[in-house]
């Protein structure tokens, strides 16, 4: 089925739908307010309409969400979250809300900046039940008990998610990079009855050894596009062991906690999420971050795959380049357009680099 | 700060550049005599920074920061965007980029940040020399951006980061917001009282909150003598004359020299004269300056009796000073400095703008759209159309750079802007 397919059916079933800006939300609030949150990070989309509205030096991210409304491919949605991730989707979202008048209406969810202190907890918490409330005008009252049980399917995602990128980082998979991203990223519209059965069936049919001797990689960025990065990589020969990904490790792998309170529990658990460089993280957590990817995977090298004009993004990578050569780890940055192929100059780059670390 | 002489030295400095009095234009009207004044505080400034490391507590500023916090506490401060302004004033924006360049920063990140980290890793600055920071003071208020820039600076000299968080105004501000920003503020003074060694004082605090507050205001009434017609100053004359109400704000210094100026731009308005020979239209900027362009497009304007009287980049340091009260000093700085232009939503600034248009009597409009600010710049495109729709405003959106000029295309520009002097002129 595909995702748009699955959408249909969850309005047809009584779900609402909300669209999803990158990057980071509570999900399990949606979830429990019978909310079927869709991402949208990505979509196959060329872009016409939204030149008319961003300028050419806007990341492709910020252009494809918005060329998704402006085709009206957005209708069957009942509205819009917009998490709070940098300028270019802070501006966004006011731009839809005030100016598009889209007739939907635009949630907005900010999370505070690091370094963090008490009153960045207190915020958050506090923030969460803002949330809640007005979502509650349009989807109705919030369920405490459902909150509940939406946050252990959420625990239980993330158990399955790190039991998936442990066995890939032990080579214990049976599958291609190509797979296991598309995998993962089911995740970003399935709602958890159906992302939970999907995981483990994917789990227990593709556990097993994978091809000994493959060279590793751990790939950085926001997402594994274009998506020729993973089959490029897939014919290679390399594996990808882990990633760091703002739409994988960074905000999938969270630890879990078993505090009973829900806004204690969410809180908790935002801010013991890996660190990003959309949350202000230090040049320091996140390289202390990817050497731990690298020494847990023994990865010979960390790929860069980052969208063109990321400015969070692209602040970091030459320090964690840095920090990483100092460790002997080699490095290689790829400057990306969603959606628009690698070219022939960066299919060489990627292959010299697999000969080097090879 | 004790002055150590730097008056005198500026005067003997003064003395030996054989300075060749510049003609004057017959398009531009008598030059603000408040400029020399100006020039010696800007001067005083830098040149007493090459000086202050041992003697006051150094901290490097983000220019939207409330630094009247800082200022309880004597910290010196640097503002790296208005010595990028500086850098981009003279022409050496792509030089000091450059150095940043060669370390891995990406030429798509801000100029501002790759002037301040290239000057970082090779001490270029046409300043002389900038002090390090013993604190870097950061706050999200402008954009996210100076967020990435000084944790990039944090790490390259392990010098302490503090960052003042103000959630996005997306539809009306909450008072959870305001708690969140009062107990940041709380949160500080100690860390500020242990890296500068000085206790905070909540009476000093009071004092320096309604002096920050005057120069802001008076900063205020020196635009709003633009509302005359002809106008007392330009636009470019309010990019140069804003330095102090940036990197002063707080100190003496700042209200003095706007005092001063208002004085000067009342007196030139009861006589009735312009900051151009002959006004003909009045245009008004969005965006900050195109630094490396200031003299030249202030001429290119006024020859054609065009003068820029309004900016949303200059009343951003007016616009919301109101909201500061001395007595609830952290709950109305949370205000002032949470609602300005940038962490506000897109109908705030439809509706600033729109009132602008009309105090001001504005004819025609100038959006730049600028590849280093993402929060100033997403959103131009329909905010043209909407101001086309509601106003009938005539508007011209350019692409530039503030200091970076290896983007800039003068032909491209100059085709532009012709054109929208003939639709000016119809």
């Amino acid at each position: 089925m595909t995702r748009k397919e699955y959408l249909v059916k969850q309005k047809e079933m009584g779900r609402h739908l909300l669209g999803v800006f990158p990057a980071q939300y509570p999900k399990e609030i949606l979830w429990a307010m019978n909310i079927v949150p869709a991402e949208i990070w990505d979509p196959p989309l060329e872009i016409t309409l939204a030149n008319a509205h961003l300028q050419p030096t806007i990341c492709s991210v910020v252009k494809l969400g918005m060329e998704l409304i402006l085709q009206r491919k957005c209708d069957i949605l009942d509205g819009f979250l917009f998490p709070h991730t940098c300028d270019s989707i802070q501006n966004l979202a006011s731009v839809i809300n005030d100016y598009m008048k889209t007739e939907k209406p635009c949630y907005f969810f900010y999370h505070p900046k690091a370094p963090y202190g008490a009153a960045g907890r207190d915020f958050y918490r506090n923030h969460l039940k803002e949330l809640i409330g007005s979502l509650e005008k349009q989807f109705g009252p919030l369920d405490p008990d459902t909150l509940k049980q939406r946050i252990h399917q959420g625990q239980k995602i993330s158990a399955l998610l790190t039991e998936l990128y442990d066995l890939r980082a032990q080579g214990e998979l049976n599958i291609t990079n190509e797979e296991f991203y598309s995998m993962i990223r089911h995740g970003e519209y399935l709602f958890p009855d159906d992302f939970i059965p999907e995981l483990e069936a994917f789990l227990s049919q593709n556990k097993g050894q994978g091809i000994k001797g493959q060279a590793r990689v751990v790939l950085s960025g926001v997402l594994p596009n274009p998506p020729e990065i993973l089959t490029l990589l897939d014919d290679l020969g390399v594996r990808v062991a882990h990633d760091d990904f703002l739409i994988g490790s960074r905000r999938l792998l969270v630890p879990a906690n078993d505090l009973d309170d829900p806004f204690e529990n969410l809180t908790e658990s935002y801010f013991a999420m890996p660190p990003c460089s959309t949350k202000g993280s230090s040049i320091g957590e996140r390289a202390e971050y990817l050497f731990r990817l690298v020494d847990a995977t023994g990865a010979k090298g960390v790929i860069f795959n980052v969208v063109k004009f990321c400015e969070p993004e692209w602040f970091d990578i030459p320090n964690l380049k840095e920090e990483l050569k100092k460790k002997g780890i080699s490095t290689l940055s790829l400057d990306t357009e969603l959606n628009q192929g690698l070219s022939g100059q960066m299919v060489t780059r990627v292959e010299a680099f697999v000969e080097m670390i090879g | 700060m004790k002055d150590l002489g730097a008056p005198a030295l500026f005067r003997l400095q003064q003395m030996q550049k054989k300075k060749r009095p510049r003609k004057p234009n017959p398009h531009l009207g008598p030059p603000l005599k408040c400029a020399d004044r100006l020039r010696e505080i800007m001067t005083r400034h830098y040149y007493l920074s090459r000086f202050v490391k041992g003697a006051k507590p150094v901290a490097w500023v983000t220019s939207g920061a409330p630094v009247e916090l800082l200022r309880v506490f004597d910290f010196y401060t640097v503002y790296p965007e208005n010595h990028g302004a500086l850098c981009g004033a003279q022409k050496l924006g792509p030089e000091i980029c450059s150095k940043a360049e060669d370390r891995g920063y990406h030429p798509d990140l801000c100029s501002y940040a790759r002037i301040d980290l290239g000057h970082a890793f090779s001490g270029k600055t046409p300043a002389g020399r900038l002090p390090r920071p013993d604190l870097l003071f950061c706050c999200n208020n402008i954009c996210q951006t100076v967020l990435y820039w000084y944790k990039e600076l944090s790490h390259y000299w392990d010098v302490p980061l503090i960052v003042f968080d103000t959630p996005f105004n997306f539809k009306d501000i909450q008072e959870s917001d305001i708690r969140y920003m009062v107990s940041q503020f709380e949160e500080m003074i100690p860390r500020l009282e242990k890296i500068s060694g000085r206790k905070f004082s909540d009476k000093r605090f009071k004092k320096i909150i309604s002096l920050g507050s005057e120069a802001s205001l008076t900063w205020g009434r020196v635009l709003a003598t633009m509302k005359h017609s002809p106008a007392p100053m330009t636009i470019f004359d309010a990019f140069v004359h804003m330095a102090p109400v940036v990197s002063l704000r707080g100190l003496p210094v700042s209200l003095d020299y706007y005092r001063i100026l208002l004085e000067e731009l009342e007196d030139r308005v009861e006589k009735g004269i312009g900051a151009i020979a002959k006004e003909e239209k009045r245009l008004m900027w969005d965006n900050i300056a195109v630094w490396f362009k200031l003299r030249d497009w202030s001429l290119l304007f006024a020859e054609r009796g065009f003068n820029f009287v309004a900016a949303t980049y200059t009343n951003a340091w007016a616009e919301t000073i109101h909201y500061l009260n001395p007595e609830s000093p952290f709950e109305s700085m949370a205000r002032a400095y949470s609602l300005v232009i940038l962490n506000n939503n897109m109908d705030h600034r439809l509706k600033l703008m729109e009132g602008m248009i009309r105090d001001y009597r504005i004819d025609g409009l100038v959006i730049l759209s600028l590849r280093s600010c993402k929060p100033y710049s997403v959103g131009q495109y329909d905010i043209r159309r909407l101001l086309g729709e509601r106003l009938g405003v005539k508007t011209l959106v350019i692409e530039a750079d503030m200091t970076d000029f290896r983007t800039f295309s003068e032909e491209q520009i100059r085709t532009r802007l012709e054109a929208f002097f003939e639709q000016l002129e119809e």
